[in-house]
């Protein structure tokens, strides 16, 4: 069945291009909407490794964002 | 708000963990250098086989890959898994057995490969009863890992679990995958594709090793650790999506670029090509999303070694991943590819990005779990520099032995004859390069030696915490809000999640290979090409056993440089009945798919015994190592029938019923290769010279590469050469 149908479709180059699109097209669409995403959010994320419901070490493990 | 629960995460199983991955990566290590130093002296296999090079290749990179890193990956993923979703792993029962059936199968590497048992696929040479018990030890984790993400405290997973999933849901694929072979035995067997398809099985598995075991764990543990060793958030965790998708995503597709200029269709090799140049822009970004958290924080680096490591290990990861790409540029394959380039390539990552990486979460790592802290900082610093510097003078010396092999190899005179038309010419010039490599080595395991003693006298000051105590609200019940849209949806459902990646990295595979294996013209039949003889193959079995590949192509590119010094490049016709198929990835010895009867470079049988039995005395200089052992050891030919029944199975066209006469077949053929070597005075002392191991490996050897000449080649077989 499927041998079927590769060799009917003759080259399969357009395989591999297709496979890019869809990735560029991914690739495009997650950009933008990660860029457009929720500054609070973002910043509750990328804290979670600095907040893990132990005691702190010392008093210096505050949250802190690169992002705000 | 929710109530707050009280719960423990496990310390003892992390513990066990380092002290794995330290145990067994200084075994690796030695081994490592045991090989290095094998290039100067060859004489240190100490003539036997469980310490020669072909066999104790596969136990070091075995050792490092699945060992060192592996036991690293569980380290890390053991920590930072509970703590990133508020939760203790889901079962101690299931951590331990993942633990103990983990370190099993490294035992079990140690004892069969050293014993030659192994099915010849690069990284996965462990043959099929232990790939059954990797599968059963790696669904224990998968189980542990997503039952504790189901139970867990907090709502969205952080970047760091994607890359744990990814590596799951990816390694369990290319693991299956890859060994899909037929028993023989318990300890033989043969995969189901051959020649070139199963090379490019073999390598979309081979490179996806290093991308998904090397690599996406180990970017999980960068996102977790480097915001703990620097105490501040990711640099930007926007770009850390993006890094995640566009690199799973990618990385599957790179696996042909093993395969340059060899006999893969060219569009495989181009997809390989390309898709290795995109990568630098998910692996870089990575890179600089790791270093940049230090943003405001460099002057730190200064004091705390943990810092010193980590940065030294994005730094490594970020020239490997640069390296890589331009090594998949096809003009570049054509001079790196076989040579020690390719070598020092890996080690940056080896030594710099794992290494580094690992030895500086252990670091950060002990003195919490023992409350304390670092005995010495000034010896973690020593270790970090006589690392460092091993690292480079690992490298740089193979870097230079890679160009000057490939500068050597392709070197023609004015008239137009090869400059260096004796290939171990280009073999003793890079002596010095290996004993410096040696060196490199040596200082890298020395600093492990330091590190060890200052673990260990860090845990003696402390107490060990092996339960910590922790608490947390319930997760709440999630309501849908306006405006969630797909990806925060996903990242609260570890299933989908685990099935998008799936897919996600499913759609390299199924584009390359499929076609590869359904659409018959990729691989052109050509008439000539006929099944090995019982003795052939069985000498093949040697091959495979001795490790021949670790040191031997056997693959023809089409360069002039090439056709010159072997014969005939290679084609893909002429692989169909290699289960597996046996390219080899470097040549430090020279190339031997022409090694057969009449071709450019053939010898006489004699010369492949006195070869074997000492190198030297035939070719002064080299430092291929000897395998007296062949010279006694009689043939097991009690397999050879149910090796013929399996590869009938697998398509071989042999002849209904010919397993029953294929032990009567091979001693006409031994008998035969006895005489050729006694009537040019080799083996005369030996009454049972027909019966020994070298006269089947060098059926083999005399029968490669004549395929396409096979009148020529019948004609000297029965005429004695």
């Amino acid at each position: 069945m499927f041998k079927y149908i590769i060799e009917k479709a003759g080259d399969v180059n357009w395989m591999g291009i297709s496979a890019m699109v869809t990735f560029f097209a991914i690739f495009i669409i997650a950009s933008v909407v990660i860029i457009r995403r929720n500054p609070d959010y973002i910043n509750k994320m990328s804290n979670m490794p600095l907040d893990d419901g132990t005691q702190p070490i010392n008093n210096q493990e505050t949250a802190y964002s690169h992002e705000k | 708000m929710a109530q707050v629960e009280k719960f423990q995460y496990d310390n003892e199983i992390v513990r066990k963990f380092i002290i794995a991955s330290v145990l067994f990566g200084i075994i690796g290590m030695v081994v490592g250098l045991l090989l290095a130093l094998q290039f100067v002296w060859p004489e240190l296999n100490f003539g036997i086989p469980y310490t020669t090079f072909g066999r104790i290749r596969p136990l070091h990179t075995n050792a490092v890959i699945f060992a060192f890193v592996g036991n690293g990956i569980y380290m890390g993923v053991y920590y930072s898994l509970p703590r990133l979703l508020k939760t203790p792993m889901w079962s101690k029962l299931l951590s331990n057995i993942h633990f103990w059936g983990w370190q099993l199968i490294i035992l079990s590497a140690a004892v069969t490969l050293p014993l030659g048992i192994t099915s010849a696929h690069e990284y996965a040479e462990l043959e099929w009863p232990i790939d059954i018990a990797i599968a059963l030890v790696w669904v224990v984790f998968g189980l542990n890992m997503f039952m504790t993400i189901i139970k867990r405290r907090e709502q969205h997973m952080y970047v760091a679990i994607w890359f744990y999933i990814a590596t799951w849901v990816t390694v369990t694929m290319l693991h299956i995958f890859n060994n899909i072979e037929v028993p023989v035995s318990l300890w033989k067997s043969y995969p189901v594709a051959a020649g070139v398809q199963d090379a490019l099985i073999q390598w979309w598995y081979g490179h996806n090793a290093v991308a998904f075991f090397l690599t996406t764990p180990y970017l999980g543990l960068m996102y977790y650790f480097m915001p703990k060793a620097a105490n501040r958030p990711v640099y930007s965790y926007k770009l850390s999506i993006i890094h995640f998708w566009a690199l799973i995503f990618i990385y599957i597709w790179a696996g042909p670029h093993h395969l340059l200029y060899t006999s893969l269709p060219d569009w495989a090799q181009s997809l390989g090509t390309v898709f290795s140049v995109m990568l630098i822009a998910p692996s870089w970004g990575g890179m600089l999303n790791g270093l940049l958290t230090l943003r405001g924080a460099w002057d730190r680096v200064r004091e705390d070694p943990v810092l010193k490591f980590l940065v030294v290990a994005i730094t490594a990861y970020g020239m490997a991943t640069f390296e890589g790409p331009m090594l998949s540029v096809k003009s570049v394959n054509a001079i790196s590819h076989y040579t020690d380039w390719t070598i020092g390539h890996v080690h940056i990552g080896a030594l710099g990005w794992n290494g580094f990486m690992t030895f500086g979460i252990m670091y950060w790592l002990i003195p919490r779990m023992y409350r304390t802290k670092l005995y010495s900082t000034s010896l973690a610093n020593t270790h970090f520099w006589i690392g460092t510097l091993g690292i480079l003078i690992y490298a740089i010396p193979l870097y230079w032995a890679g160009w000057t092999q490939a500068l050597m190899w392709k070197q023609f005179t004015p008239d137009g004859f090869l400059k260096y038309a004796n290939f171990l010419e280009t073999v003793t010039q890079l002596k010095w390069f290996y004993a410096a490599r040696a060196v490199g080595g040596l200082m890298f395991l020395s600093g492990v030696f330091i590190m060890v003693y200052n673990l260990i006298k860090t845990a003696a000051s402390g107490a060990f915490l092996a339960y910590e105590d922790a608490e947390a609200p319930a997760r709440e019940v999630y309501v849908k809000h306006k405006g969630d849209h797909w990806h925060k949806l996903i990242e609260r459902k570890p299933v989908q999640f685990l099935l998008v990646s799936l897919v996600m990295v499913m759609i390299g595979g199924m584009v390359q290979i499929f076609p590869m294996i359904l659409i018959d013209s990729n691989v052109p039949k050509i008439e000539s090409v006929t099944p090995y003889t019982p003795l052939e193959l069985e000498g093949r079995d040697i091959y495979i056993r001795e490790g021949c590949l670790g040191c031997h192509s056997q693959m023809v590119r089409p360069f002039r440089s090439e056709t010159e010094r072997y014969g005939e490049y290679s084609k893909s016709g002429e692989y169909i009945y290699d289960r597996p198929f046996l390219w080899g990835s470097k040549r430090t010895g020279p190339d031997l798919h022409r090694e057969g009867r009449g071709n450019k470079q053939s010898k006489s049988d004699a010369w492949h015994y006195n070869h074997m039995l000492v190198p030297q005395t035939v070719s002064p200089g080299s430092i291929m190592p000897s395998y007296p052992w062949l010279i006694d050891h009689e043939l097991n030919t009690s397999r050879t029938a149910d090796k013929i029944k399996v590869l009938k199975l697998l398509g071989t066209p042999y002849p209904d019923g010919y397993e029953a006469i294929a032990v009567e077949d091979l001693k006409k053929q031994a008998a035969q290769i006895a005489k050729n070597m006694k009537a040019d005075g080799a083996g005369v002392e030996d009454d049972k010279l027909e019966t020994r191991e070298i006269v089947a490996l060098v059926a083999y050897l005399q029968r490669l590469g004549t395929d396409i000449r096979p009148q020529k080649a019948a004609d000297a077989t029965t005429s004695g050469n």
